[in-house]
């Protein structure tokens, strides 16, 4: 392999990382606030490509779908944590089993009110172009994918690290019932980062779509198989977790795929199982101590 | 009711299952029915062995069609490359291949826990469906194993509809025999007591890995079973047989039928097949949403009967005996 | 009552310590049930043969799952040519039963057993996917059942092989659509005789993708023709980046492909955003890779792409005219390979019941009306092979071109009467 070549094949892998990182970050902190894996997370990045879809088709602006879509989905969120998951407060191992009927439900409707066809969505114009670099011609919007993975994070990290809602987060992580007793409103908690937990899971919908595309069978893979394999690897519930899940897999997949051809369907799992077996908490994951 | 009553119920009704296409042949002359509830009970079968780890052993394992896959691939290769059909030979093929897997897969996993167990099952799963899809000189890859041949007992060939049937029917009377009496020995009552709290049986001087490594190759081996009994109904292994979609479907019929009972799984089994199979033939063809109907149940059955159909039947009886 | 008391703790606790009566009951209850509801839900038919007689057609299409658009897509076209024929083929009213496989395998081989068991069809069509294809050839052979595949490419179902591994022909079994072989055979041996003869080959890994580049190799050394290498990514693969950064790295410019669906719209935008186009590479394949699902999203994106396929929506024949436009006045679309597979699947069977007179009671004289069965369709002169039962066709080149704001395959060449080996 030329220098070149490794240098392009970085770059696809960094920017494939930043995409996933998008996608994970959303699981990473519903699971980290409320210890809830919310399976019916490709669902939501799923039902955020195909929101995407309509605004561009109406607005013809992909910006705009940017904001809208995690809002659609933000509000979605906002409706099904008090109506559906408040229920089965504590009960970790049903909301999660809940939310694989919850997505059951939305993938199939999204095929009613969509159709099945396979759909795309083209980078705005701006975006859509290539620059030369080493090694030859590479899309813009790949680049943009890299820096607005980096933001999202640094945004995150603040506002985790520096504002009073990341406190209170942080918080929530560590012992919700103290929290509760101390007078916090913990529903409204819940709710708001089951929300937000859907609303960045609509945004890498968008984010991702002129990538990875829209169609049928897109919740899965790489939806959720793609989110719970770097959440799971880098650490649950953490956003350090999720960096570093997402900065392994991503070129590990690449460079996997392209290396060892014939059993690229295995390198994704085999790294996962790498991993676990390793370190069975995932890379930067803590030992939780049970409630 | 005294045990000789129980026992005899459930021998009249197992005797009946297991000749239902000849005294249903009267009602029902072509043998859909007979079809529908053979693959009902494969199912049945597979969810029975996954329960052992879900229900019983509390192990949330999503890669267990791993197993299925195996044995139906074993029993339809030792089939073709042994050049015999006999039931002991691959059948025997099949149950000793999941166990293998079952081992190795099984080492790797017992000693995580919760959702790392699960993922670290379902990238397991993973890797040997995609071991399954890519490697055609054996297994036939993305187009799958034809021709799997007829299972034969000495000079008897089971592969008609019916005899095909009588053989998963008795078949899943023994498992079912087999997890009954697991539920009961001590072996399953330490299971139980590694589920509820593992520090206090090791402090009580059980080896728990060495019985989670055991319940795990149980029933990994149940489902090779399983799998080899889709094989000779078919006469057909898809690759999709060891996929994750097979591993969802067991897990759905696990819950919804009642996970941690012997009711359960059979009565999940026969709800999915029910959603899966005819519900599709209510609906009118521009209203496909056999899935989402399957989520709305699944989701009803987790806010309001966790304990799932068994749960709900068990309820009703205690209503109606309480009156 | 100890048993009692026991047992309302288990299941408080959700398990139990042994099989109670009100399991027994509740399963045995939930099994018969199950075992009762087909039987009461779709009443059995007596199988009609004689004319004037419902004429029952089962199709095995995919609704749901990622295969659903094709399905969908040769519905349309069922319906579009029953309602053009007074919803009769011959004499004989047609009934139609649909199943939904889903892209499961284990769902299709339940299906077919349902028609032949349950509706007892007179005949059966569809099938996309290989696998299933070659899941329900032993089914439908012992059944004697026709079976009129309507897209299932594998080359194994029209030919002998030998133990009918993957699968092989049966004397019941037609194919409507294509084999593989006939969609990349005759471009490799077209190209390589014209004078291009290196290529590098890219597709998706599995059954389908590695025929054809297979069939598409033995056409090229025909010629003299050879291979430089491939990449191979799986099928469903979300990020074409890596594997066309590959071919962008290495020597040869010529790169035939097989990917169809989500698989060609994403190889396509990665192909151009990674600037392959301008740096001399041309992109060969066979049709898929730029039929109407995958133009209608890529557009221009794929402009000067050559592949070979046994149709276009711009062919240029009055069948071919007049089935778009009846088509549009139905449905606001454009036809697609789809529907004209199913249309002259649907078309060779409305050709054969004429010929009996719509007298299906005898199954030898059935498949030989089906053999002898020839006409015009959209795709040209119909015909099926009568040793293998594979369409004989013509091949089509085209070059995907931008005009009045459509991008469409234009045709440039034409192979004419292609069959498949058969072995």
């Amino acid at each position: 392999m030329s220098f070149e070549l490794v240098f392009q094949q970085a770059l696809n892998g960094l920017s494939f990382g930043a995409l996933l990182f998008i996608l994970a970050s959303g699981l990473s902190l519903v699971f980290g606030m409320m210890d809830v894996v919310n399976l019916a997370h490709g669902a939501f990045y799923m039902l955020g490509a195909y929101v995407a879809l309509s605004v561009v088709q109406l607005t013809g602006s992909f910006w705009i779908a940017i904001v809208l879509a995690p809002l659609a989905l933000g509000l979605l969120g906002l409706a099904i944590e008090p109506v559906l998951l408040r229920r089965l407060r504590g009960r970790h191992l049903d909301q999660v089993l809940l939310t694989i009927g919850l997505s059951l439900v939305i993938v199939d409707v999204i095929g009613q009110l969509w159709g099945r066809e396979v759909r795309s969505l083209a980078a705005p114009p701006g975006l859509d172009g290539s620059v030369t670099l080493i090694g030859g011609v590479y899309p813009v919007y790949r680049l943009f994918v890299i820096a607005f993975g980096a933001a999202l994070a640094i945004v995150m990290s603040v506002v985790y690290r520096r504002t009073k809602i990341g406190r209170l987060i942080r918080a929530g992580v560590e012992d919700a019932q103290m929290l509760g007793a101390l007078g916090v409103d913990t529903n409204r908690l819940f709710a708001s980062t089951f929300a937000t937990g859907a609303a960045l899971a609509g945004l890498a919908g968008v984010i991702a779509a002129p990538v990875f595309g829209v169609q049928p069978g897109m919740d899965t893979d790489p939806g959720l198989l793609y989110s719970l394999v770097v959440v799971v690897v880098g650490g649950l519930g953490t956003l350090s977790g999720a960096v570093a899940g997402s900065l392994l897999i991503g070129p590990a997949d690449t460079f996997g795929k392209v290396l060892f051809q014939d059993v690229a369907l295995a390198v994704i799992f085999a790294i996962v199982a790498l991993v676990l077996l390793l370190k069975p908490t995932g890379l930067l994951g803590r030992i939780r101590i049970a409630r | 009711m005294t045990r000789l009553v129980r026992w005899t119920i459930v021998a009249v009704a197992a005797a009946a299952l297991v000749t239902f296409p000849y005294w249903s042949a009267a009602w029902e002359s072509s043998r859909f029915a007979t079809t529908l509830l053979r693959d009902a009970l494969i199912l049945a079968i597979f969810a029975l062995s996954l329960d052992l780890l879900v229900g019983r052993a509390g192990m949330p394992s999503l890669g267990h069609a791993a197993f299925f896959g195996a044995g139906a691939y074993a029993a339809g290769i030792a089939g073709q490359r042994l050049a015999t059909d006999q039931l002991p030979v691959t059948l025997g093929a099949a149950a000793l291949v999941a166990a293998v897997l079952a081992f190795v897969i099984g080492i790797l996993v017992v000693r995580s826990e919760g959702i790392f167990f699960l993922m670290l099952t379902l990238a397991l799963a993973q890797i040997v469906f995609a071991i399954a899809f890519q490697w055609t000189a054996v297994t036939g890859g993305s187009n799958g194993l034809a021709g799997v041949g007829r299972p034969m007992l000495g000079a008897l060939d089971l592969s008609s509809p019916d005899l095909t049937y009588v053989l998963v029917a008795v078949t899943f009377v023994l498992a079912a025999l087999v997890v009954w009496g697991l539920a009961r020995s001590p072996f399953g009552r330490a299971l139980i007591g590694v589920r509820e709290n593992e520090r206090r049986m090791r402090a009580l001087g059980y080896d728990t890995a060495r019985l989670r490594l055991s319940a795990f190759v149980l029933a990994g081996t149940m489902a090779g079973i399983a799998g080899a009994l889709s094989a000779y109904s078919t006469r057909f292994v898809s690759a999709q047989d060891a996929g994750l979609g097979n591993s969802v479907r067991a897990f759905v019929t696990v819950l919804v039928g009642g996970a941690g009972t012997l009711g359960g799984p059979i009565a999940g089994s026969a709800v999915v097949s029910l959603i899966e199979r005819v519900v599709p033939s209510l609906l009118p063809p521009e209203l496909r949403l056999s899935e989402a109907i399957l989520g709305v149940v699944f989701i009803a059955f987790v806010l309001f009967a966790r304990q799932g159909m068994v749960g709900l039947g068990r309820y009703a009886w205690l209503r109606v005996r309480s009156r | 009552m100890g048993g009692f008391a026991k047992n309302e703790l288990a299941a408080k606790r959700g398990y139990t310590y042994r099989l109670t009566r009100r399991q027994l009951l509740v399963a045995s209850s939930a099994a018969a049930l199950a075992a009762c509801a087909p039987a009461a839900v779709t009443p059995g038919a007596s199988p009609s043969a004689s004319p004037g007689k419902a004429f029952k057609l089962g199709q095995l299409l995919p609704f749901t799952g990622v295969y659903a658009e094709l399905g969908n897509s040769m519905r349309r076209a069922t319906e579009l040519y029953l309602n053009q024929h007074d919803r009769k083929l011959a004499n004989r009213p047609v009934t139609l039963v649909y199943a939904d496989d889903a892209n499961v395998t284990a769902t299709g081989v339940q299906a077919t057993q349902k028609f032949i068991d349950q509706d007892q069809v007179d005949v059966m069509m569809g099938v996309v996917p290989t696998p299933l294809a070659y899941g329900i050839r032993n089914a439908v052979h012992a059944a004697k059942l026709i079976f009129i595949d309507t897209n299932a490419g594998g080359n194994a179902l029209t030919r002998d092989t030998t133990n009918c591994t993957p699968s092989c022909k049966s004397p019941y079994i037609f194919r409507a659509s294509f084999s593989s072989y006939q969609i990349s055979y005759p471009i490799g041996d077209y190209l390589s005789a014209k004078g291009t003869k290196e290529f590098f080959l890219a597709y998706a890994n599995y059954g389908f993708g590695t025929e054809s580049a297979a069939d598409f190799t033995t056409g090229l050394k025909k010629n003299g023709g050879s291979t430089t290498g491939n990449v191979a990514p799986p099928l469903g693969n979300p990020d074409f980046a890596p594997f066309v950064t590959q071919i962008k790295n290495q020597p040869t410019k010529n790169v035939y492909s097989f990917f169809s669906g989500a698989d060609a719209i994403g190889f396509i935008k990665s192909w151009n955003s990674l600037g392959l186009p301008a740096a001399g590479y041309k992109m060969y394949g066979a049709g898929f890779l730029t039929e109407q699902d995958v133009l209608k999203e890529v557009k221009e994106l794929a402009n000067g792409a050559i592949t070979s396929l046994f149709w276009a929506v711009e062919l240029d024949n009055p069948e071919n005219k007049k089935f778009v436009a009846d088509f549009q006045k139905q449905y606001p679309l454009l036809p697609d390979v789809f529907t004209v597979q199913l249309e002259g699947e649907v078309a060779a069977l409305d050709e054969a019941l004429k010929t009996l007179g719509g007298d299906t009671s005898d199954k030898d004289r059935f498949v030989k009306a089906l053999e002898d069965v020839s006409f015009k369709s959209p795709r040209g002169d119909f015909t099926f092979d009568k040793a293998t039962h594979n369409p004989i066709q013509d091949i089509y080149i085209r070059e995907v071109k931008t005009q009045n704001g459509q991008t469409v395959n234009t045709i440039s060449d034409k192979i004419a009467k292609v069959t498949d080996p058969g072995k």
